[in-house]
C-alpha cells in the first residue's frame, strides 16, 4: 500500500469506471431495444396507420388523398354503425348488470360452504377455459327453437309458448340479444366468481366479528359489511368487464357471421370494423370506426388507470 | 367469558359451533351451489351426448336426452374426415408455443431493464411500453393485416406469431416482479463479474418463476382462443388453428348438428382434460393477475 500504487490504481479505476458506466448504459439498451422494436413495428406503426387511414381516401391504383373528416361523417350517418354501437353497449350493460350480483351471491356462498368448494370452483370456471367459439357453437344448438336443450327442457316443464331465442331479432327478453347475454353470463361466471372470491378473502375477519358482537345476523353482516367491503372488487370488475365487452367479437361472430344476423341484432362494433375493413375492403371507414372504438376504450381505460394502476405504481416506488 | 356469551347469543355461539342453525344454512348453500353447477355442466353433457348420436344429423328428439339413444362414433369420423384435427392441434401448438416463449422472453428483457437498469430515457420508454395497454388490438387489426400483406407474410406462421411477441402487460408485470428482487443480489453477482445477461438469465428469471408461470398461462389462454387475427391473416386451411378451424367448420356444418358438435368436442376436449389437471395453477394465475383468460 504505497502512495504511488494507490494513486495510479485510482486513476485507472476512474477511467475503468467511466468505461464501465458507458458500457453499463449500452447493455440496458441491449435489453430494451428488441422488445421496443417489436412494439413499434407491430403495435405503434399499425395504430398510426389506422389514424392516418381514417383521414385519407385510398385512390384506386395506389396513392391516397386527404379527406379530412369525410369518413367520420360517413360513419355517423351510417345507421349500421349506430346499430352496432348500440348492440355493443346494450349487451355489455345487460351482461354486467346480471353477472356481478349473480357472481357475488355465488361467491359469497362458495366462501362460506365447508364442503365441495374446490370441485364447485372448477366446474364454474370450466367455460372460461372453453373457447368462446366452441361455446357459441354449443349454444347455437342449445337455443334451437324446436329441439334445443333449453326449449326442450321448457316444453318438458309444460311451457307452451316457446321463445325463438336466436331466431328472433327483436328487442325483447327472449330474443337473440337475450340469448347472447345468457351465453355470455354462463361463460363468464367462473371468472367473476373467482375474482369476487379473492375480494371476499381479503376482507379482515375482525369486521365480521364486530358485526356479530353487535348482534347482526349472517344476512345483515353480508349486506352491511361484506358488500361495502367489496366495492374495489366491483369497480375493478365493472372497468375490466366494460373493456372486455366493448371488444366482444368471437362468440357473436360464430353465432351470426360478420353481419351479426338475424337482422344485425348481434353485430358488435368490432364486427362492424371487421366487416367494413376485411369483408368490404373499405379501409378508411373501418379505420374511422377503429378510431372511434379506440376513443371509447381510452375513456374507460383512463378511468381504470387513475383508479388502479397509478396506485400500484406508487406502491412499488 | 360468561358475560360476553350472554348478550348476543348468536354472536358468541358464532358461525362455527351452533350446529342446527349452521347445518341448515350449510346444506342450503350447498344445494344452491350444486344446482348452479348443474346448469354449468349440463350443456357440456348434452353436447357430448348429441355428438355421440348418429341420428342427431337427421332428427333430434324433441325432449333433450342426456344419454345417446344410439351411441356411435360416426359423427367423429365425419368430423375428422372434414378437418385435419391433428394438423390443427399441431398448428395451435406451434403458434401458442412460439408466442408464449417469445412473449415471456421479450417482456422479461424489458422488465429487467426497467426494474434494475439505469439508462437515459428510461421512464419515457417505460411510458411508451405502458401506452400500448391503451391501444386495443381491434383498433390496429386492419392496418396490421394490410401490413402483413405488404411484407408478404399472410398465410405463414410468422403472421400468427410476430405481432404477439412483446406487450405492455407482460412488461409491466415482469417489471413489478423484478423490482421486488433485492438489489444486493444483483450487485453481488456483478461484483463476481457476471454479465448483465447472465445475471438476468441465471438469477433473475429463476426467481420470477411464479410470475412467468402466470404470464404463460394467461398468454396460452389468450392465444389458444383467439380467432379474430387468424381469420384475418390465414386463409390457407393447412395453417388453421384449432379455434379457427372450429369457427369456420362450425359455420359450414350448421345443418349437421352431430358433426358440428363432434368437431367442437374434439376442439375443446383435450383443453378441458389439461385444465382438470392444472386447475389450481390456472385459477391462481387468473386471480393473481386479475386478467381474464
Amino acid at each position: 500500500m504505497t502512495p504511488e500504487s494507490s494513486s495510479s490504481s485510482r486513476d485507472s479505476g476512474a477511467i475503468a469506471r467511466l468505461r464501465r458506466a458507458f458500457r453499463g448504459t449500452l447493455v440496458w439498451y441491449g435489453f430494451v431495444l428488441p422488445p421496443l422494436f417489436l412494439i413499434l413495428v407491430f403495435i405503434g406503426y399499425p395504430t398510426a396507420i389506422a389514424f392516418e387511414q381514417s383521414v385519407f381516401t385510398q385512390v384506386p391504383g395506389g396513392g391516397q388523398k386527404f379527406a379530412g373528416t369525410f369518413h367520420f361523417e360517413r360513419l355517423v350517418t351510417d345507421r349500421v354503425f349506430w346499430g352496432a354501437l348500440a348492440n355493443t353497449i346494450l349487451l355489455g350493460v345487460a351482461f354486467l348488470v346480471i353477472i356481478i350480483p349473480l357472481a357475488t351471491i355465488l361467491a359469497s356462498m362458495l366462501n362460506r360452504v365447508r364442503r365441495g368448494a374446490t370441485p364447485l370452483k372448477v366446474i364454474y370456471f370450466l367455460p372460461q377455459l372453453t373457447s368462446s367459439v366452441a361455446i357459441a357453437i354449443m349454444f347455437n344448438y342449445v337455443f334451437q327453437p324446436d329441439w334445443g336443450l333449453l326449449n326442450g327442457a321448457l316444453r318438458a316443464l309444460g311451457v307452451t309458448h316457446l321463445p325463438l331465442w336466436l331466431a328472433d331479432p327483436r328487442y325483447d327478453l327472449t330474443g337473440s340479444r337475450a340469448a347472447a347475454t345468457i351465453l355470455a353470463v354462463w361463460a363468464g361466471l367462473g371468472y367473476f366468481i373467482i375474482i369476487v372470491l379473492a375480494g371476499l378473502q381479503s376482507i379482515p375477519n375482525d369486521l365480521f366479528d364486530a358485526a356479530a358482537i353487535d348482534g347482526a345476523s349472517p344476512l345483515q353482516s353480508w349486506w352491511y359489511v361484506t358488500l361495502p367491503s367489496l366495492k374495489p372488487t366491483f369497480i375493478f370488475l365493472i372497468i375490466t368487464g366494460s373493456i372486455d365487452q366493448l371488444a366482444r367479437f368471437s362468440d357473436l361472430w360464430t353465432l351470426g357471421g360478420p353481419g351479426g344476423s338475424p337482422a344485425r341484432s348481434l353485430q358488435s362494433i368490432v364486427m362492424y370494423i371487421f366487416q367494413q375493413g376485411f369483408v368490404g375492403s373499405d379501409f378508411s371507414l373501418a379505420a374511422a370506426a377503429a378510431v372511434v372504438f379506440f376513443m371509447i376504450v381510452l375513456v374507460v381505460t383512463t378511468i381504470a388507470f387513475w383508479g388502479f394502476l397509478r396506485r400500484e405504481f406508487t406502491a412499488v416506488r | 367469558m360468561e358475560q360476553r356469551l350472554s348478550p348476543p347469543p348468536k354472536a358468541a355461539t358464532g358461525r362455527r359451533w351452533r350446529l342446527p342453525h349452521d347445518w341448515r344454512s350449510q346444506s342450503g348453500m350447498s344445494i344452491a351451489l350444486w344446482i348452479g353447477a348443474f346448469f354449468m355442466i349440463v350443456p357440456f353433457v348434452w353436447m357430448l351426448t348429441t355428438s355421440l348420436s348418429r341420428k342427431a344429423d337427421v332428427s333430434m328428439p324433441r325432449t333433450p336426452s342426456l344419454w345417446p339413444p344410439d351411441p356411435s362414433l360416426f359423427n367423429y369420423k365425419i368430423a375428422t374426415d372434414n378437418l385435419p384435427i391433428i394438423r390443427l392441434y399441431l398448428n395451435s401448438l406451434i403458434v401458442v408455443g412460439a408466442t408464449t416463449a417469445g412473449y415471456l422472453f421479450f417482456c422479461s428483457l424489458a422488465g429487467y431493464a426497467f426494474a434494475k437498469g439505469r439508462f437515459p430515457f428510461k421512464s419515457t420508454l417505460f411510458v411508451l411500453f405502458l401506452a400500448t395497454l391503451f391501444i386495443p388490438f381491434e383498433t390496429r387489426m386492419i392496418p396490421l393485416y394490410l401490413f402483413m400483406g405488404q411484407i408478404h407474410l399472410t398465410n405463414t406462421y410468422f403472421a400468427l406469431i410476430l405481432p404477439f411477441l412483446a406487450g405492455g402487460f407482460g412488461t409491466f408485470l415482469m417489471r413489478q416482479t423484478i423490482s421486488g428482487i433485492p438489489d444486493e443480489l444483483v450487485d453481488a453477482a456483478r461484483i463476481d463479474g457476471a454479465s448483465e445477461f447472465r445475471i438476468f438469465w441465471t438469477i433473475i428469471l429463476p426467481l420470477c418463476r411464479p410470475t412467468l408461470a402466470t404470464l404463460a398461462i394467461i398468454n396460452v389462454i389468450w392465444r389458444w382462443n383467439d380467432v379474430l387475427w387468424p381469420l384475418l391473416v390465414t386463409s390457407d386451411s393447412s395453417l388453421y388453428t384449432v379455434t379457427q378451424g372450429l369457427a369456420l367448420e362450425g359455420h359450414s356444418q350448421g345443418t349437421y348438428t352431430g358433426v358440428a358438435l363432434a368437431t367442437a368436442v374434439l376442439a375443446i376436449g383435450p383443453v378441458i382434460v389439461a385444465y382438470l389437471f392444472l386447475q389450481r395453477y390456472v385459477i391462481r394465475s387468473v386471480v393473481s393477475s386479475g386478467v381474464k383468460g
